[in-house]
């Protein structure tokens, strides 16, 4: 009882001293400003396509945007597009009846996610190893305690930032495009704030994890990049590779091991599929940092 | 005796080079004990391993009665000045000091509590809601004591805590460090013999991972069995001054210009050996300065 109090009091003052710390707070407002003109070019491209559509078939103009767009998304060249892109039917169909700005939004904030999370939290704890901050804190908590502790107050750090990135992309969708001022859409970009902040917990653990190797902050920050690109990497060679039969048959289990392996369940309206996926990335989130936290235990500071 | 600290036989590998050697050190309980020894002696490995920072290849700890340093025991009763430890640049006194307090389980009124009466302590209470980056070396110097003595804990370990100080405020801490005697356990590892010598009651010197000796200051530098005199001429006849001190042993330090009066502090005050040895010693040369017991610093030259 005493360790989660414990850990829970080094999880709200890292969280409360990341929201004061200029570095923080730059890469949250960067990110916040990424959101923000992300939806407004999207919107500018939904515009352009349905003033060319409008123009093709001799219609009159549209003055915002919006207008055309839900015929669009459910139109059948559309959704080819759309199958190829997820790779997943399951999943095709749940997302066929979303709003154009929640796809937009879900598609930016999945994307970036990792890159957020490395920028924000991939050097905290090499960066407090380094310095020797550390040492004002291990005597009075266990190393457990502080290590998870960081990580809940950089996960709570995220899920601000991603919360807000959704509310501001909601606020642009509003004033821009037609039809999408509704408090339903509001919710639904929490949501997906949501489910892309549970897609963030693994990276941050991957982040995080490897920042308990090093005493440099900035070698931390390079080891979290190079592992989320390898990430990436290999989830691509995984479904490029992956056939029915053979030795190649069994690489999809490798995949698990990743994120990626996880991500479309987060993409699913049904309630299983998401829980299943939450918890499954929260527990990879939590595995690949006490994998870096092993190490650390046994380390001299 | 209770010890606060009891290290035995203590073993830390660098590679090849042992950093403790069989390092054996006993801390009694509220002493005040100051660590002395050349660079890369120890001293620092030492701290840092009773603080549970380092793992150790060999030997045995006892802390406070309750075995080696464990988090859930010890935390709150034991804190630490670490040597070149950054604090969080962009933290604030207050709240550094507040979280930590919480850290040791005090209640979050009785840690900014105290966070406030340490940051007044050490002179910045005009500071309190100044990031740590704004602060001076010697301010921040002063942040990293006064988080040591959040919550009264029963032992302090303080590695170099007067480095960087001006001269008012490092005699302010060492006031301070001296009233914490009897009421804590403090360990102090310094260069400055002066300091340890006006701030501890025991001394130990450590020497390439092993300690050397470890006894009172008062032994080893005789404040109450040895008076020393300055004098402006060696004296022509010594044992004539002995004969008037019987049971007291006399030399004459050439290279210092100082007589040595050992004696024996059960049989005689430092008031009566004056009284006998001041009269011969007039007679034979002039005295300019008369101490009770040697320096530190000559104390530990000669070991």
């Amino acid at each position: 009882m005493n360790a989660l109090v414990q850990t829970w009091r080094v999880a709200c003052y890292e969280w409360f001293d990341a929201l004061r710390s200029r570095r923080a707070l730059v890469v949250l407002l960067l990110y916040l400003a990424a959101a923000v003109c992300n939806m407004h070019w999207s919107i500018n491209l939904l515009h352009k396509l349905e003033s060319e559509l409008a123009t093709a078939l001799q219609l009159p103009a549209t003055e915002q945007a919006g207008v055309v767009s839900t015929a669009l998304w459910k139109s059948k060249p559309f959704q080819r597009m759309m199958k190829r892109m997820t790779q997943n039917d399951l999943v095709l169909r749940d997302i066929t009846g979303k709003h154009p700005v929640e796809l937009i939004y879900a598609w930016f904030a999945f994307f970036y996610t990792p890159l957020l999370v490395v920028l924000v939290a991939g050097n905290r704890i090499a960066e407090e190893i380094g310095s020797g901050s550390v040492r004002y804190v291990i005597f009075r908590t266990s190393r457990a305690s502080w290590s998870i502790g960081k990580f809940i107050g950089q996960v709570f750090m995220i899920g601000l930032a991603l919360i807000l990135s959704g509310a501001s992309a909601y606020a642009v969708a509003k004033i821009r495009l037609a039809g999408s001022g509704t408090p339903d859409l509001f919710l639904n970009m929490v949501q997906w704030s949501l489910r892309a902040w549970v897609y963030s917990i693994p990276y941050l653990g991957l982040a995080m994890g490897l920042s308990h190797l090093t005493r440099s902050s900035s070698k931390a920050t390079v080891m979290g990049i190079l592992a989320i690109t390898a990430c990436f990497v290999l989830s691509i060679l995984i479904r490029h590779f992956t056939t029915d039969t053979g030795w190649r048959a069994y690489l999809p289990h490798l995949g698990q091991l990743l994120p990626d392996g996880h991500k479309m369940l987060l993409w699913r309206n049904a309630p299983a599929p998401l829980i299943a996926g939450s918890a499954t990335l929260i527990t990879l989130g939590f595995c690949y940092l006490f994998t870096g936290y092993a190490f650390f235990r046994t380390r001299d500071v | 005796m209770d010890y606060a600290i009891e290290s035995t036989e203590l073993v830390k590998r660098y590679g090849a080079r042992r950093a403790l050697d069989g390092l054996t050190l006993a801390v009694p309980r509220y002493a005040v004990l100051g660590l002395i020894g050349p660079n890369g002696a120890g001293k620092t490995t030492w701290m840092m391993s009773i603080a549970g920072l380092l793992h150790l290849h060999g030997g045995t700890i006892n802390l406070l009665g309750c075995g080696p340093f464990d988090p859930a025991v010890h935390s709150g009763r034991i804190t630490l000045l670490p040597q070149d430890s950054e604090l969080p640049l962009e933290s604030r006194p207050i709240d550094l000091l507040t979280h930590y307090g919480l850290l040791q389980r005090l209640t979050r009124h009785e840690a900014k509590r105290t966070a406030i009466e340490m940051l007044r302590e050490v002179h910045l209470e005009d500071r309190l809601t100044a990031t740590v980056r704004s602060l001076s070396h010697g301010m921040r110097k002063r942040v990293m004591i006064a988080q040591c003595f959040i919550g009264s804990p029963e032992l302090v370990l303080l590695d170099e805590p007067l480095s960087g100080l001006d001269p008012r405020e490092a005699a302010h801490m060492r006031a301070f460090l001296t009233r914490r005697r009897g009421r804590q356990t403090l360990v102090i590892s310094s260069h400055n013999l002066n300091d340890i010598e006006a701030m501890c009651d025991r001394v130990a010197f450590i020497e390439k991972g092993r300690t050397v000796r470890n006894t009172t200051l008062d032994e080893i530098i005789g404040t109450s069995s040895m008076l020393l005199y300055r004098v402006t001429a060696e004296p022509s006849d010594l044992s004539a001054i002995g004969a008037a001190v019987p049971g007291a042993t006399l030399s004459f330090n050439a290279a210092t210009g100082t007589v040595c009066c050992r004696y024996d502090p059960n049989r005689d005050s430092p008031a009566q050996i004056n009284a006998r040895v001041l009269p011969p010693l007039l007679a034979q040369c002039g005295v300019i300065d008369i101490s009770r017991g040697d320096s530190l610093e000559a104390a530990y030259l000669r070991e």
